[in-house]
């Protein structure tokens, strides 16, 4: 029974986490129409920022906000200077294939993921340094035994279901997110109702910069920062996000915290070695019963 | 209002518009009608700056638009309704609405829902159905929505690509005669684009017709229609 405890509680901790990778993911796909391979790139760097205001003697929430706020900028910047210009259809042109032109942009990400990591290690080593946790990562103790529930869960899974309620709200509630939705939906229609929509892809890569970071920095305090720490969640990420349907931010939730159990439950039932094998084994299934996800919507293109 | 002229857009090798003068009247209605493939949705894409012209010039209130965005476009006053029924199926009727006057919303606050409820009087089943998802609407309704999201720009030129496409006979007729009333109330310009030229020419105050990228023919729709000889040769009947 505890070790069933353990493992609920630590896959919702971890699916909070993947889940926000999955809707940074899910919110680029659907504003701009490309899987961004350097999502995971852009929340280390910003993470590494973090590290160093806190090294300088800054407070964790410091190094938090700016983190926050350097994850969006980056996004903005590599839409407005990589992906905007990528897309410019006169350039395109010279592409013939349909899916030549759509596989530049992704083709570009996994470039500027490399490019990122490659900057961290020129900028702070690349050697593995540890990041601080907000909050303490020993378990609660309750009646004399401890819990396999920290007060960092607490921190991780608050923080995720907050984020998570203001992106919704702000999508179905406010007018930016009427316009980012329609020219999610119908970039011509957008258009055509006078929708800036050059404007409001911008602001999805800074909303899924932004969550990527929180992810980030959600990911490090158990696991180390190295340029290389967040490839695993980008991978882990990018699957929840095909599993719960790459168009749907509900789905891509939904696949965060299936994959989060799915890790848990082996790690404490079998062994740490078999979670790729089941994350893979989730992977297929999904793809041979249900290969939009499981609530992505039918037109959505293959992956 | 309107004027365009020598206008050619090519697709690669292909010229959709080739060398097209043509011009819209204020508070008028005038339709541009011909076969498949005559140029007559490219020369609307064109207009709203969806398609980019290799040559030509189209000037609206004694100003060059060429070269500008759709979205800036609109700005101006000119709305487009593309062929299709072009609603997104997956927002609510009254997002769909509330789309066209998103870039309204500050400057005139007041006026955005003075808009809305306007398109509601002039559609009433759209009212009754603002909470549904566009895409569990009918053609016709769907039709009704595009015209209403176009309308709400508060727009000086309306245009109108195909509204009859895929239509039953009695529907067209409401749709063209919600049109027609509109431009004759309210003063709005509109370039309504149809391959059913009877029912085109029979609102409209002026006819052109178009045949593989040029006009053919560009006078009062009455002469038009009683052309038989002209659409014998372009139209098939």
């Amino acid at each position: 029974m505890s070790t069933f405890l353990a493992a609920l509680f630590s896959g919702t901790s971890r699916g909070a986490i993947f889940a926000l990778v999955a809707l940074g993911l899910v919110i680029v796909w659907r504003g701009a129409g490309i899987v961004n391979f350097a999502q995971m790139g852009q929340a280390m760097f910003s993470t590494y920022i973090a590290s160093s205001l806190i090294a300088n003697g800054n407070s964790y929430w410091i190094g938090f906000v700016v983190a926050l706020l350097s994850g969006a900028v980056l996004g903005s910047l590599l839409d407005i200077f990589v992906m905007r210009p990528l897309s410019n259809k006169k350039k395109t042109e010279l592409l013939s294939s349909e899916s030549m032109r759509a596989a530049v942009p992704v083709i570009a990400s996994l470039g500027i993921l490399g490019a990122l990591q490659a900057l961290a290690g020129i900028i702070w080593a690349a050697e593995e340094r540890g990041f601080p946790a907000p909050a303490k990562q020993e378990g609660f103790t309750v009646a004399g035994s401890v819990m396999p529930f920290t007060a960092f869960d607490v921190f991780v899974i608050s923080s995720v279901a907050i984020t998570l309620t203001l992106t919704t709200l702000f999508f179905k509630k406010t007018s930016v997110g009427l316009a980012m939705r329609a020219t999610a939906l119908n970039q011509e229609v957008a258009k055509l109702s006078g929708i800036r929509t050059n404007r409001t892809r911008t602001l999805s890569w800074a909303i899924s910069g932004a969550a990527s970071s929180l992810a980030g920095l959600l990911l490090t305090p158990s696991s180390n920062l190295s340029p290389s720490t967040l490839d695993l969640a980008l991978l882990i990420g990018f699957t929840a996000a095909v599993v719960g349907g790459l168009d749907s931010p509900v789905g891509a939730v939904l696949g965060g915290f299936i994959l989060g159990m799915v890790i848990s439950f082996v790690t404490f039932y079998d062994t740490p070695e078999d979670v790729f094998l089941a994350i893979l084994g989730v992977l297929l299934l999904v793809l041979i019963v249900r290969p939009r996800g499981i609530l992505g919507s039918k037109d959505v293109r293959r992956v | 209002m309107l004027k365009v002229e020598n206008l050619v857009t090519r697709f690669g090798s292909v010229v959709a518009l080739d060398g097209i003068s043509l011009s819209a009247q204020a508070s008028k209605i005038t339709t541009v009608i011909g076969a498949n493939g005559a140029g007559k949705s490219t020369l609307l894409r064109t207009i709203s700056g969806l398609e980019h012209p290799s040559s030509g010039s189209i000037t609206w209130q004694g100003e060059s638009i060429l070269g500008r965005r759709p979205e800036d476009i609109v700005r101006m006053g000119i709305a487009h309704v593309p062929e299709g029924h072009a609603v997104i199926a997956e927002l609510s009727v009254e997002e769909n609405i509330s789309m066209g006057s998103l870039f309204r919303r500050r400057k005139f606050k007041a006026d955005v829902s003075v808009a809305m409820d306007e398109v509601y009087t002039l559609f009433p089943r759209l009212m009754e159905r603002r909470k549904q998802l566009a895409g569990t609407l009918s053609g016709g309704e769907r039709q009704m929505l595009a015209i209403s999201r176009a309308l709400v720009s508060r727009p000086k030129l309306l245009l109108l690509d195909e509204p009859s496409l895929g239509l039953a006979p009695l529907v067209v007729e409401q749709i063209i005669d919600s049109v027609n009333t509109l431009c004759r109330t309210t003063g709005l310009t509109v370039l309504l684009v149809e391959q059913n030229a009877n029912t085109a020419l029979s609102v409209a105050d002026h006819g052109v017709l178009l045949a593989l990228g040029k006009v053919v023919a560009d006078c009062p729709a009455a002469e038009l229609k009683a052309d038989a000889n002209l659409r014998a040769a372009y139209l098939g009947y």
